[in-house]
């Protein structure tokens, strides 16, 4: 491993890598280290451990696995933010976008990087989140920016103005984790009746499938307990 | 038949004495007032019958000799015309010899029967045990390799495409040594990173296939669309999923079957049936959950089981499994569908109204 003794002007940027790879974390750090102004101040395996070391070292970028040894990174995630470690999370994961990008950038996340394409981005990416800017693919931010026009992003609000009494009142029980047949008989409706309310839901928030409809109902119902 | 002896086996053997005994009285006393002239002999072999059969053999000899008695002693009272004395005893004892050959026989009879139905129902119990110890194997056998697949996928997910992500970030800092020092073989450096990252790639699409869908209960959503998407790249058909409304299955096999006779079914409506579109459908019903895959292809055969080989029969076979009923028929408007009804497993206790 390169260990760089010359200091350039300044203090180096810190970074801190929590992954349960030992080949990744190996050359994860040659590869930082082949930058001048960054340095790899230490690693961990476990999320426990990642959260004592990051709160300790005190790094500026941490890059997070999602799948760790104990536990998952979105976790980690939340609990720096929790904490409101001053340090800004790169999430580097081995699953898709689609899957976890949103639900980490959630958490607190700065940045979402794919496996298949950290060895030419992870140096852009840290770039980036330096500047204070969130680092997305540019898949993800066609992704983002498809769901920002539909009009179902963060703000759902304004869509479910569009939502009738009776489609709220699915839309709510969904939601909730009801299932067609048990708001059927909340609502004493057929379940024809409430798969035609869905159909309409999807319409009006322009969700294409049931499972965008199902996640959308359950951010919705989550945003609402917030409040 | 056998019904009815299975009903009369029940009763107890007091019963079968006393109605013995009774038809011998009956028997008797008919025999006594009809006269000497009538001959009885088989009415007294309806009670010697029934002991034989149902109560024991020692009993069946007793009631014949007792029905014997009881006609000699009628035919006595009814008064004495014979030429000689020695005719009613000769007769007698020529009916007597009749009903103990009958008792014998109808013993031997009986054992064999009883024989024959032990057997039978061991031979029953045999299978049944059997059937369902076959069943289970076969259960077990799908869910191995189910499970093989699954951690197949998990490790090319997780082992290999590690693996291989360490050894692009390893070119990768290769390639910035060699371009430091101006070395035009960073170009090539680059291009391994190029083709890492595309094992990558390839590593995770097998994965995928060999484990579709996530551990969550809208998982088999999820997952049915994208082999919509994935089968409409493949085959270059329309393959379309539709679910109208949210439909959540929270058990992990469960899904997993369904998953695999939808994937069968496209896989057939495209390969055997010519499809060029196909839908697959995931409905919440009354009763229960169906999946239907329809196509419009060339339609199955009439008879399915036979002609339409493995697929199908493995369909069957994955619904049987998971409790589901699993049909498939052409449609008159040509094109199959195959449905997979699974059937809300608390109905029972909801009884008619639920």
């Amino acid at each position: 491993m390169i260990q760089r003794k010359v200091r350039v002007g300044k203090q180096k940027t810190k970074i801190f890598l929590v992954d349960d790879h030992p080949l990744v974390r190996e050359w994860l750090t040659a590869l930082i280290h082949q930058q001048t102004d960054l340095i790899v101040c230490g690693d961990a395996e476990t999320p426990a451990q990642a959260l004592d070391d990051i709160a300790r070292k005190k790094p500026d970028v941490a890059i997070v696995d999602i799948s760790l040894k104990d536990g998952s990174g979105i976790e980690l995630i939340k609990n720096i933010s929790t904490l409101r470690l001053p340090v800004a999370v790169i999430v580097l994961s081995m699953h898709d976008e689609s899957l976890y990008a949103e639900r980490a950038l959630r958490a607190g996340a700065r940045g979402y990087i794919t496996k298949r394409e950290t060895a030419q981005e992870v140096i852009v990416a840290i770039r980036q989140v330096l500047e204070g800017k969130l680092y997305l693919s540019e898949q993800l931010k066609a992704l983002f920016s498809q769901k920002f026009l539909e009009g179902n992003a963060a703000t759902a609000g304004p869509s479910i103005d569009k939502l009738s009494d009776r489609e709220l009142e699915v839309f709510q029980l969904l939601g909730q984790g009801y299932e067609t047949r048990q708001i059927a008989e909340r609502l004493s409706v057929s379940m024809k009746t409430v798969q035609t309310f869905c159909v309409r839901i999807k319409e009006k928030l322009n969700l294409a499938t049931a499972t965008e409809l199902l996640r959308e109902a359950i951010r919705w119902h989550e945003s609402q307990q917030a409040k | 038949m056998s019904n009815w002896v299975k009903r009369l086996k029940h009763r107890s053997r007091a019963f079968y004495v006393s109605v013995a005994l009774v038809i011998v009285i009956i028997v008797g006393f008919v025999d006594y007032i009809t006269g000497w002239e009538f001959s009885f002999s088989v009415f007294y072999l309806l009670a010697l019958g029934l002991a034989a059969w149902f109560v024991g053999t020692r009993f069946a000899f007793f009631i014949s000799v007792l029905s014997v008695a009881v006609s000699l002693a009628g035919d006595f009272a009814a008064g004495e015309p014979y030429s000689s004395r020695f005719v009613p005893w000769w007769n007698a004892s020529i009916v007597l010899v009749f009903y103990i050959v009958v008792v014998w026989l109808l013993a031997g009879l009986r054992k064999l029967y009883e024989e024959m139905e032990a057997r039978v129902e061991q031979r029953t119990t045999s299978l049944t045990n059997e059937m369902a110890e076959r069943w289970r194997l076969e259960k077990e056998l799908l869910e191995i390799s189910e499970r093989e697949q699954r951690r197949i996928g998990r490790d090319l997910h997780d082992s290999l495409g590690q693996h291989l992500t360490g050894t692009a970030l390893a070119t990768q800092v290769l390639k910035e040594k060699l371009t430091t020092r101006g070395q035009p073989e960073a170009a090539d450096a680059d291009k391994i990173v190029q083709l890492v990252e595309e094992g990558i790639t390839i590593s995770r699409k097998i994965a995928k296939g060999l484990s579709p869908i996530e551990m969550e209960a809208d998982g088999l959503m999820q997952a049915l669309e994208e082999l919509a998407a994935t089968s409409s790249e493949l085959f270059k058909i329309s393959c379309r999923f539709e679910c109208d409304s949210p439909l959540l299955i929270r058990d992990a096999p469960t899904s997993g079957h369904l998953y695999r006779i939808a994937q069968e079914a496209v896989s057939n409506a495209v390969k055997h049936g010519k499809a060029r579109n196909v839908m697959i459908q995931l409905e919440s019903l009354e009763n229960g959950t169906v999946l239907r895959v329809k196509d419009d292809g060339i339609g199955i055969a009439d008879s399915f089981p036979r002609s339409s080989g493995m697929g199908l029969h493995i369909m069957a076979h994955r619904a049987s499994i998971i409790g589901a009923t699993l049909t498939a028929q052409r449609e008159d408007s040509g094109g199959t569908t195959v449905s997979c009804l699974l059937r809300h497993r608390d109905d029972s206790e909801k009884g008619p109204s639920g």
